[in-house]
């Protein structure tokens, strides 16, 4: 195969990205085609990334052994299209005064996609940055005042961690002397102490990414600044290509020595499951609400890296997906509730069983998988996590993971008694405003996250494949 | 392929409730629990299936089903309870009401019938979800904080459990190298001293807290109090013996050896709850409150013939499950009919009613009587296997449950004083209509038929215990 069909999901979203900015120009403002392209272009490389998976799956390191492209990566490109799509969808009517919303989060999309591919230091910091420089300017861009302190709070401390990233790459790089992940085995093996140093430093840059405590302070005051949509993209997209970057980079380079890491990030995964859960229960804001039980889940999701082993692989590969799903679906319905300036809170669904009742009915069920309730796929996500952790010999981590999950429950039936109340069913909803975009979101969203937790069979399967890789350094 | 059809019924049948008008939900609902009598009539008269399917084979979990003598008679009191709850149910509540209703039954119908511990464990779960909203919904002043309780005590039980069964399942993987939940290979999986009685505990707990028994019962009065009288019948007559079930179904088989090494402390922890329940209920003043605790009662007995450990002993807890399922379900269907009529649960406040309503009175002493084992009827059959159990086991928790009977008779005789005979106060009421004679008739005779026929549900029970007993013999048996 060439390197040019191994690559065509990157490549399409690549040539999206150009048309649509040539879209741009040529249509009136505010018009729907940007958005169209962003979707066409999300789908075009949905399909050309299935095609890759079903006919030619035969890893193929590229570029100089920069870029690997295998089952895992594939998967990754799967489940940040789904995040691009869902967001593009979401935006589809409050995100429509800004043209340039669909091809910065396309951007976006791309450099998750090459973190999930990225074998080598270089593709890993470009990666990050991709990721992170255009939702600078997307969590910047709502209108309201959180809008700017959003933007700014996360710039300041994103660049700062980015610097820190980079340090601790060039530190590696130093020790090693090989951009590859591959080559660090015999550095590794001599104890190096500047490797060490490097290590550390780049965990710190990787961990503020995945927003891991204590590294989760800017979530919260991003989230509840960022326009919606633009909110459910950082949840899922960001974490998804934090995750699976930090995965591979250990993985591949740091096999040899899972001892000086895998303990510190089970400890930070235990006390990143009980905080972000735990202040979750306190929050009213639900923007707010999400960001602290995401760094809950970011915290169950390094549960999955700290046990080093296939299974704790696997376990975090699938665990992103009834997540995504969740988010994608909670914020299609927050869009639709929200009246485009406020932040919706706890107190703004009450009685919304009563109103809308096919709403709230979706909204528990997203709400259910979050928390790990069975018959959803966030319940099969915790499952095949508590596995991982049992077969590496480490209850300790399953105890924070049930405790964490608990405490989470707690969060999310805040908003479920909240819908159920009977003392709000005069008063009009602040704004409800429902167009195809967002049904289509939800659809996908339900469909998905029953569908796994009672048929998980086929997603088990691949995800099992994708991270063969784990074998094969 | 009954046993899909038993699963499949009640989640069509939610979903046809929810689809259909506010009016017309009743009406669904109660339809479709009665095709779901029909089909369990039907198993019945096949007799024992299973039913084995691949779920998930990359983790060797199983769509394994079965019905045999212990499950067969759950699932019965299942849909015949659930068809009654849904008769006394007011049509005045919205349709959604009668979609948690079903899909509890959905629920129930699943645990009683997984062989999978991880099937076992998702309905386990499912259970939790429709009765948080029934009592979060539809229920007086405290129904939030009720439900919160409720679903907190639950989960605490129910998640470590789910600890508990990968690492059973774990643990049976690593000396064979593949990983299976099936309850029927996981009986002899070998345990180290230092993580079995964590993996027990982690079983005992979620059991203890869904049945309840002292000193788990915390949830219990709030949620039976406030529950609509529908609910709390379901909630006492079935949901409560999942937990009852889940002891006989997987505990006995796997954790054979730990029950032994404990047996002693948890047979005083049974007796406790045994004597604390029963005293409770007598002084309470809430005629519902009473039966909650008559019921925490009766739990701790079921929980004696278990950890009996005799054979005697579990086939009377097998018994006493469904008779008092469909005894306490009665009585609380009662008191709901009581409680409607004179707008009180006071018991000071009532009194004289068999005047107004004697139907409402006959009923009312058959299920008090029933209830406090009245020779005749099922409540007695189940209490004398476990307490003939229980004699062979240790003399000493024999007497205590033989004086605990005294006590029932006496605290369920007061509560019927109390609200039927005596001098009337208040407005006059209305009697039974023929409807709800009716059904509360038939759940009578019902009972009566378990009564004078206990060798329909014994005869049957009996040889699925054989397993459980003859485990006893070969892997408990050394140890003691």
């Amino acid at each position: 195969m060439s390197a040019t069909s191994m690559m065509m999901p990157e490549y399409l979203i690549l040539a999206t990205l150009l048309i649509a900015m040539l879209g741009i120009m040529v249509s009136r403002a505010h018009s729907t085609l940007p958005s169209w392209l962003g979707l066409l272009g999300s789908l075009g490389a949905l399909w050309a990334t299935v095609d890759i998976w079903t006919h030619h799956l035969k890893p193929e390191v590229l570029f100089n052994q920069s870029v690997s492209i295998d089952t895992y990566s594939l998967f990754v490109n799967v489940l940040v299209l789904i995040a691009a799509g869902s967001t593009i969808l979401l935006g589809w009517q409050a995100e429509r005064h800004h043209d340039e919303f669909p091809v910065l989060v396309l951007l976006s999309a791309l450099g998750m996609m090459l973190l999930g591919m990225s074998a080598n230091l270089v593709t890993l910091f470009l990666g990050i940055e991709i990721l992170s420089l255009p939702l600078y300017i997307l969590a910047a861009s709502h209108r309201n005042s959180l809008g700017g302190e959003a933007g700014l709070k996360y710039l300041l401390l994103g660049a700062f961690s980015s610097g820190i990233l980079l340090f601790g790459l060039a530190l590696i790089y130093g020790a090693s002397g090989s951009m590859n992940f591959t080559d660090f085995a015999s550095a590794v093996s001599s104890h190096s102490p500047i490797l060490g140093a490097g290590l550390v430093l780049a965990l710190v840059g990787l961990l503020f990414k995945l927003a891991i405590v204590p590294f989760h302070m800017w979530v919260p005051d991003v989230y509840e600044g960022s326009p919606d949509s633009v909110t459910s993209f950082m949840a899922f997209g960001t974490k998804v290509g934090a995750a699976v970057i930090l995965l591979r980079f250990l993985a591949y380079g740091f096999y040899l020595s899972p001892d000086s890491w895998g303990p510190i990030l089970g400890y930070l995964a235990l006390l990143t499951m009980i905080v972000g859960n735990l202040v979750a229960l306190t929050q009213n804001d639900l923007k707010r609400l999400f960001g602290y039980s995401g760094i809950g889940h970011a915290g169950f999701l390094l549960v999955g890296v700290a046990v080093h082993s296939v299974v704790g692989a696997r376990a975090m590969l699938f665990y992103l997906l009834p997540y995504g799903l969740a988010v994608i679906g909670a914020f299609a319905i927050i869009t639709m509730i929200s009246n485009g300036d406020n932040n919706v809170t706890i107190d703004d669904l009450r009685s919304l069983a009563y109103k809308k009742p096919w709403a709230a009915a979706l909204f528990i069920v997203f709400m259910l998988s979050f928390a790990g309730i069975p018959l959803t796929g966030g319940f099969i996500g915790k499952f095949y996590l508590l596995q991982a952790a049992l077969f590496a010999h480490q209850p300790g981590l399953a105890v924070g993971l049930v405790v964490g999950t608990f405490l989470g429950l707690g969060a999310y039936l805040r908003p479920l008694q909240a819908m159920f109340r009977r003392d709000g069913q005069d008063q009009a909803l602040a704004g409800w405003n429902v167009n195809w975009a967002q049904i289509v979101v939800l659809v996908v969203a339900v469909v998905g996250t029953i569908g796994i937790g009672v048929y998980p069979t086929p997603v088990v399967h691949w995800v099992n494949q994708s991270a063969n890789f784990f074998w094969l350094h | 392929m009954v046993l899909v059809w038993l699963l499949a019924i009640p989640l069509v049948g939610s979903i046809l409730a929810l689809a259909s008008g506010d009016r017309g939900a009743k009406f669904v609902a109660v339809g479709l629990s009665l095709v779901e009598i029909v089909a369990f009539i039907v198993l019945l008269a096949h007799g024992p299936v299973t039913l084995n399917a691949p779920w998930i084979p990359d983790w060797g979990v199983r769509f394994h089903l079965g019905a045999d003598g212990l499950s067969m008679f759950l699932i019965g009191l299942t849909t015949v309870m659930t068809t009654m709850a849904l008769f006394a149910s007011s049509p005045a509540y919205p349709k959604s009401y009668f979609f948690w209703i079903l899909f509890l039954e959905f629920g129930m119908v699943g645990v009683f019938e997984s062989l999978d511990l991880m099937l076992f464990y998702v309905f386990w779960e499912v259970i939790l979800i429709p009765i948080f909203f029934l009592l979060t919904g539809y229920t007086g002043s405290h129904g939030r904080a009720t439900a919160m309780k409720w679903l907190i005590m639950n989960l605490v039980g129910s998640l470590f459990m789910l600890i508990g069964i990968i690492a059973v399942a774990v643990l049976h993987a690593q000396p064979f190298g593949t990983l299976t939940f099936e309850i029927n290979q996981l009986t002899h999986v070998p345990m180290s001293a230092a993580v079995a009685p964590w993996i027990f505990a982690s079983f005992f707990l979620a059991f203890a807290i869904k049945a309840p028994l002292w000193p788990f019962h915390g949830w219990m009065p709030d949620s039976y109090s406030e529950a609509p009288a529908p609910v709390t019948a379901l909630l006492s007559g079935v949901m409560s013996k999942a937990g009852i079930y889940g002891f006989l179904r997987i505990m006995l088989p796997i954790f054979m050896p730990q029950m032994r090494h404990y047996q002693t402390g948890l047979l005083i922890l049974a007796a406790i709850g045994l004597v604390y329940g029963a005293f409770m209920a007598l002084r309470q003043k809430d005629m519902k409150m009473a039966a909650a605790y008559a019921s925490l009662s009766h739990m701790g007995m079921m929980a004696l013939g278990v950890f009996s450990l005799t054979e005697a002993g579990i086939l009377g807890a097998t018994f006493l499950m469904v008779a008092h399922g469909l005894i306490i379900g009665g009585l609380f269907v009662v008191l709901g009919f009581t409680e409607e009529r004179t707008k009180t649960r006071d018991i000071a406040a009532m009194g004289g009613l068999n005047d107004d309503a004697p139907r409402l009175a006959v009923y009312f002493l058959f299920f008090a009587l029933a209830a406090l084992g009245l020779p005749g009827l099922p409540g007695f059959t189940g209490e004398y296997l476990i307490i003939q159990g229980l004699v062979a086991h240790d003399m000493v928790f024999a007497v205590i449950a033989g004086v605990v009977l005294v006590v029932a008779a006496w605290y369920m005789i007061r509560l019927f004083q109390g609200v039927m005979q005596s001098v009337r106060q208040g407005p006059k009421i209305f009697d039974l209509s023929a409807a709800q004679v009716g059904y509360i008739g038939t759940l009578a005779l019902l009972v009566v038929l378990l009564g004078v026929w206990p060798a329909g549900i014994t005869s049957h029970a009996a040889p699925t215990l054989y397993h459980a007993v003859h485990l006893l013999a070969t892997k408990g048996g050394a140890a003691s």
